[in-house]
């Protein structure tokens, strides 16, 4: 992939075709069950409810994404960008289409964009019904968004894995989607905790179905899936909460505005809490050549993660406790973060690692810097030398992706 | 360099005695309900408080004097006195450098939530009323230098806010309320406007509110059950703090600031780290929502400027970076005594080298100004 614009996107949202898993998954043996876009007059699947048919996507025979039939604000007309399409002909083409797409890319100034999912996709899974329905569903996403990657080398696709099926069959089906294209895996924090019902994080719904629960990411049981991650050199991924909540109580009195304003902050940041965990799982040391990466999640506040576990692990000499490798180091070894508006954090690139900073747009999503990314690209870049500019805004993910 | 006078150490911990309750509530009213100490099994004591165990590592939460700082002391013999007798604090202050000390509780809760989650009104307000006069009488009364902060019951506001003149006319110089009442028992959430009473008393009165970290469990990722008891107590030490990011960024929004906007907000334990990006965060999507169209005049950023204070011990990368983007005026310094987490008995080698690279006038707004403007201290 040649770069033109010195921008690569490391958290884009791929919206699947309302046929994709319709033209995947068998009628014969799925039914109404494949996920699939439904006409509706039911008020209870809309956020705010119309007097008129409106589309939605069901999956599992659930409509999960109530605000519309696809998120994609930051490219609709809506100034406040609040307004998601209630019918697949309002959704433009450059959301779904990858052809049309690379337009809109070329028009914000954007060589590259990594793929994360729309709706129906929630907290990066398809944690419904049984292994047999999940992985059908998983495999469908994981060919479907493949073929983004053939129709342009400018997307690095991130697969699925299923959580119900075992160990060995998430192996498998990473090893499918990578060989078709895809350049990393996208995966929830804990899947435990939201198969326990634990979670009420951004449109996790629906997971109640199943009682079945899988082990801790931490447990050993995964191990054989890092190690194929690390040898087919693909990074895992966590994406925004990644499906942990942790969420202050609601207040009735909010409107939706005030809502999100005071969930962002926190619904972003949320997996500062989940990081001791993975840093002292010993897990990176083990497989000291996987990476991990997170984005929207915002990166200023690392820093402190990583000042925090260093300074419990200096007072209670965690190396004792099997943590070898001072939490800092492996960080920044092994994990990138992602930015997109912020100038405090692209400020503290050196308590974070330059090596270890990716921009990202999320587009076409409401928080979204598109239609003006090179704009705030500039604000947050004021007085960055060109090399680690360069780096952070698209060497970091040339290197992690292969994309030379 | 000594900073004996110099250092208000805006966020420590006593420790309740055995007979901190026992001796101020009537056992032929109360009886076994009264916080106590009981015998466990194996030689081990815990806190019980109205029939319900508390949930703390030991009969203390004082590793950092204990001759192994993970090891919490699981008898009352075991434990440092300088953790709950002043004359022995002071002298642990001074070999530390600390002039000045806030105290928060541990028994009541690190976040004054115990007593919350008592559904008895009448034995609620016993229970915080004896803290708040076991503090002055005990703690206030030895020392002109420790600074202490009341409990508030959470049930009525009128009953709140009479304990709050009480207790201030005896002394005490700011509030500890936990963040969310509600996950403490079925009270109102804290926007509402119920609480405004207390906004109201504390605004009037001059005394700052403390929201400190740790009162709301269902805020704070648990530490994976497979992890060693060392780890899980380290993760918890960390995310404990990160749990007050979403009290934060609901303050910012709730209108209490500015409904009330002399009313001061302290974040106790909170840490700096987070506090830029959640400030920065609000002020970017509260322009990306709108909200100055819909009731704000003034930006998260400028509210927190104007009446909060975050909290922190250790996080120097964090410090240089907050008084870079938001000045000196809204962070306090402490060393978190007794807890394993604190920086005792270091805490003037932290400091030197967390306040490496800023201005003496800064060094000198953190360590001590802003908290003796705060709790009306002088030098």
């Amino acid at each position: 992939m040649k770069i033109v614009h010195g921008l690569i996107s490391g958290d884009s949202h791929a919206q699947l075709h309302r046929d994709a898993f319709t033209s995947r998954m068998s009628a014969k043996k799925w039914g109404d069950f494949i996920p699939r876009v439904v006409e509706t007059r039911d008020k209870s699947h809309m956020t705010e409810p119309v007097d008129r048919a409106v589309e939605r996507w069901m999956v599992n025979g659930q409509v999960i994404e109530k605000r519309g039939v696809a998120n994609c604000p930051a490219i609709m007309t809506d100034p406040m960008r609040a307004y998601h399409p209630q019918r697949w002909d309002e959704v433009p083409k450059a959301v779904y289409d990858p052809l049309e797409r690379l337009k809109v890319l070329d028009q914000d100034g954007v060589d590259a964009e990594v793929l994360f999912p729309n709706p129906p996709v929630q907290s990066a899974s398809f944690l419904q019904g049984d292994a047999e329905y999940e992985l059908a569903c998983v495999r469908a996403y994981n060919d479907a968004l493949a073929e983004w990657r053939q129709a342009s080398d400018r997307y690095i696709p991130l697969a699925l894995i299923p959580y119900l099926s075992d160990v060995k069959v998430a192996v498998k089906e990473l090893e499918r989607a990578v060989k078709a294209g895809h350049g990393g895996v996208l995966m929830l924090a804990e899947p435990n905790r939201a198969l326990q019902g634990k979670e009420n994080v951004f449109g996790l719904t629906g997971v109640s179905s199943t009682s079945r629960s899988v082990p801790m990411i931490n447990d050993p049981y995964w191990d054989p899936f890092w190690a194929a991650c690390q040898s087919l050199g693909v990074a895992v991924h966590w994406h925004a909460t990644g499906g942990i909540g942790l969420l202050p109580p609601r207040w009735e009195k909010y409107n939706r505005a005030q809502e999100t304003v005071t969930l962002l902050p926190c619904g972003l940041s949320v997996l500062s809490q989940y990081l001791p965990s993975l840093l002292f799982s010993g897990k990176l040391d083990r497989f000291p050549r996987l990476k991990w990466v997170c984005t929207e999640t915002g990166i200023a506040w690392f820093p402190y993660v990583l000042d925090a576990c260093d300074h419990e692990w200096e007072r209670r000499h965690l190396w004792t406790e099997g943590v070898t490798t001072r939490p800092s180091e492996v960080f920044r070894r092994q994990m990138l973060v992602c930015f997109w508006f912020e100038k405090i954090g692209v400020d503290l690139r050196h308590a974070i690692g330059v090596d270890n900073i990716m921009w990202e747009s999320d587009f076409p999503h409401n928080t979204s810097t598109y239609p003006g990314s090179r704009k705030m690209v500039e604000q947050s870049m004021t007085g960055v030398p060109d090399g680690e500019r360069r780096q952070m805004l698209y060497g970091n993910a040339v290197n992690l992706y292969n994309l030379n | 360099m000594t900073q004996a006078k110099g250092f208000i150490s805006a966020d420590d911990h006593v420790l309740e005695m055995p007979d901190t309750w026992t001796s101020r509530l009537s056992k032929a009213q109360w009886g076994d309900r009264i916080p106590h100490l009981a015998e466990g099994p194996g030689g081990a004591q815990h806190w019980m408080v109205d029939g319900r165990r508390l949930a703390l590592p030991g009969v203390a939460a004082s590793g950092a004097t204990q001759p192994d700082r993970t090891q919490e002391p699981q008898r009352w013999e075991a434990v440092s006195k300088s953790a709950y007798v002043p004359r022995e604090r002071l002298v642990a202050m001074d070999a530390d450098g600390v002039s000045r000390s806030v105290l928060y509780p541990t028994v009541a809760g690190f976040a004054g939530e115990t007593f919350g989650r008592i559904e008895d009104p009448a034995l609620e307000l016993a229970c915080v009323q004896a803290y708040n006069d076991w503090i002055i009488e005990e703690w206030a009364g030895a020392s002109d230098r420790f600074i202490p902060l009341c409990l508030v019951p959470l049930q009525t506001m009128d009953v709140a806010v009479k304990e709050v003149r009480r207790a201030v006319a005896k002394g005490h110089k700011g509030v500890i309320l936990p963040a969310f009442p509600q996950h403490l028992r079925k009270l109102p959430h804290i926007n509402d406007p119920a609480y405004d009473q207390l906004w109201a008393t504390c605004q009037e009165l001059g005394v700052p509110v403390s929201l400190h970290s740790g009162a709301s469990t269902e805020m704070q990722y648990p530490a994976d059950p497979t992890n060693s008891r060392v780890l899980a107590e380290a993760t918890e030490a960390i995310t404990r703090p990160l749990s007050s990011i979403g009290v934060v960024s609901n303050f910012l929004i709730s209108g209490i600031l500015t409904r009330f906007p002399r009313l001061k907000v302290v974040f106790a334990e909170s840490t700096l780290g987070w506090g830029a990006f959640v400030i920065e965060t609000a002020d970017y999507h509260y322009g990306t929502f709108r909200l100055h169209l819909q009731g704000y005049d003034l930006k998260p950023s400028e509210l927190f400027k104007r009446q909060c204070y975050l909290t922190s011990w250790y996080d120097g990368t964090s410090l240089e970076h907050t008084v870079r983007n938001f000045g000196a005026n809204n962070v306090l310094w402490s060393t978190n005594f007794p807890q394993t987490t604190s920086t005792w008995p270091n805490s003037q080698q932290v400091i030197a080298s967390c306040f490496a690279n800023l201005a003496a006038d800064k060094r000198r707004q953190i360590l001590w100004q802003n908290a003796a403007t705060l709790y009306g201290v002088n030098a």
